[in-house]
């Protein structure tokens, strides 16, 4: 046989020899581009619903912070002043809160220090206001 | 072991009736049991009521002169006085702390601290008398300041035990806090400078020679340089801590509670022991008994050595919940 026959004897059965890792090939480029569609959606949602949580509970303490301050404006010694050192300091922490930078490290003790202050005004303040977003520790029923 | 003085003896003087569900602690009035003016004891309850004793004459039988009720509405786990003796505070399995206070004959509750997301397990009164703590199965220890008229405002709310938080205990001359939990270890709590902010100082667990299991109480001498523990691991530990390092705070005072010594003598959990003005440490278990342990005289040269001084069993029909010294 001559050289010519030869590579197309080799070219006929190449495409038979590489069929399994053709079909591979093949195949993960299919499932990689799925999952990247299928991924970034997920994540989308994912996304979505931890901002949106996030957000409310930020924005319900906003709302706790902003009345507050309105009620110490209006009458000064109403609240005594750790109560109004810890409003300013959660006030501090819900106006700096990296909104924009979810991977950022400190978010979650941003939130547990919210979290903690907001309970020690409550309690001191003899007020039973509760955000009901998050699960408590009550709810786990054993 | 043997008994280091086979004539010491533990002996029932009294038994009290009149809770009708288990009793879970004890506390001495602070200011009764001597200079004429007789011995005054709470008793908290699952019956949801705290009893007042007194020993009436001075050295005659106790007898229950009040019961706190209607305000609870869970078991009463826990009770302290205040060290000038004035107020009572009771811990509750219904999320409260209650605040007594005696006028006249009666006892009225002057405040009601809320917080608590659910069951309160202890409260300790620091030794000023100017803050109080409490724990419970919320995981988080809360530091109240205590203000005129019966007013407390809510210092810090702590998060650090992974589990259950059993008790609370200030140290006897230093305002730090300890507490201990569910999650075998004791947490040391202490103040950044004046500014309110409670930290996480220390944390004795398992890698520091600490329990292997829930640590149930803690309790200091009289000069607080040492702690006894008592935990689920059928131990009981005991603990020293540099006083002097712990006063001349700084930012973080961090304490070098070593492990002094341990004992194995238990079948039961030891729920609870205490040390008395003299050093001498008493523990309840769920073995249903009594021990006392002295330190010895002759010191071994890695540190001192304890004795077991007497045992009483069965001092009780079941689990022992409290020990409580009378410190007159």
């Amino acid at each position: 046989m001559d050289s010519h026959q030869r590579s197309s004897i080799e070219d006929i059965f190449d495409s038979t020899l590489n069929l399994e890792e053709t079909h591979f090939n093949d195949g993960y480029k299919e499932g990689f581009s799925d999952g990247l569609a299928s991924g970034k959606e997920e994540g989308r949602q994912v996304g979505l619903k931890r901002g949106f949580e996030t957000g409310e509970e930020l924005g319900f303490y906003r709302g706790c912070i902003d009345v507050w301050s309105s009620a110490i404006r209006a009458e000064p010694a109403c609240f005594s002043a750790r109560v109004q050192k810890t409003i300013n300091q959660m006030d501090e922490l819900v106006r700096n809160y990296p909104i924009s930078d979810p991977e950022n490290e400190s978010v979650s003790d941003v939130m547990d220090s919210l979290r903690l202050k907001f309970r020690a005004v409550c309690a001191t303040l003899n007020v039973k206001l509760e955000y009901d977003g998050y699960p408590k520790a009550a709810d786990a029923q054993f | 072991m043997n008994f280091v003085d086979d004539s010491v003896e533990l002996r029932e003087v009294q038994k009290l009736e009149g809770h009708t569900d288990r009793v879970w602690g004890l506390a001495w009035n602070p200011a009764t049991g001597s200079a004429g003016i007789p011995a005054v004891l709470a008793s908290c309850s699952g019956d949801k009521t705290v009893r007042i004793w007194q020993q009436n004459p001075s050295n005659g039988p106790f007898q229950c002169t009040a019961v706190l009720e209607e305000t609870h509405t869970r078991t009463v786990r826990s009770c302290a006085w205040s060290p000038s003796g004035k107020l009572l505070a009771t811990a509750s399995f219904d999320a409260t702390t209650a605040i007594w206070e005696h006028s006249g004959g009666d006892f009225e509750c002057v405040s009601t601290l809320e917080g608590h997301e659910n069951e309160v397990k202890s409260v300790s009164w620091n030794a000023s008398g100017s803050l109080l703590a409490t724990c419970g199965r919320d995981k988080s220890v809360w530091i109240w300041e205590v203000l005129p008229g019966n007013e407390f405002e809510c210092v810090s709310v702590l998060q650090g035990h992974a589990q259950d938080v059993k008790m609370v205990q200030w140290h006897p001359t230093v305002d730090v806090l300890f507490s201990c939990s569910y999650d075998n270890t004791v947490k040391v709590w202490a103040e950044d400078g004046d500014s309110d902010d409670w930290h996480c100082v220390q944390t004795l667990g398992e890698s520091n020679n600490g329990h292997s299991s829930t640590v149930w109480a803690l309790s200091f001498n009289a000069t607080g340089d040492k702690m006894v523990t008592s935990s689920d691991d059928l131990t009981i530990k005991i603990w020293g801590a540099d006083i002097i390092r712990m006063q001349s705070g700084g930012i973080f005072a961090p304490l070098p509670a070593i492990m002094i010594e341990q004992f194995f003598q238990y079948i039961g959990q030891v729920f609870t022991s205490e040390y008395d003005r003299e050093g001498v440490i008493a523990s309840g278990a769920a073995d249903d008994a009594v021990r006392l342990f002295v330190e010895s005289e002759e010191s071994k040269i890695d540190g001192p050595t304890y004795n077991l001084l007497t045992r009483k069993e069965k001092a009780h029909d079941m689990d022992i919940n409290s020990v409580q010294w009378n410190s007159a």
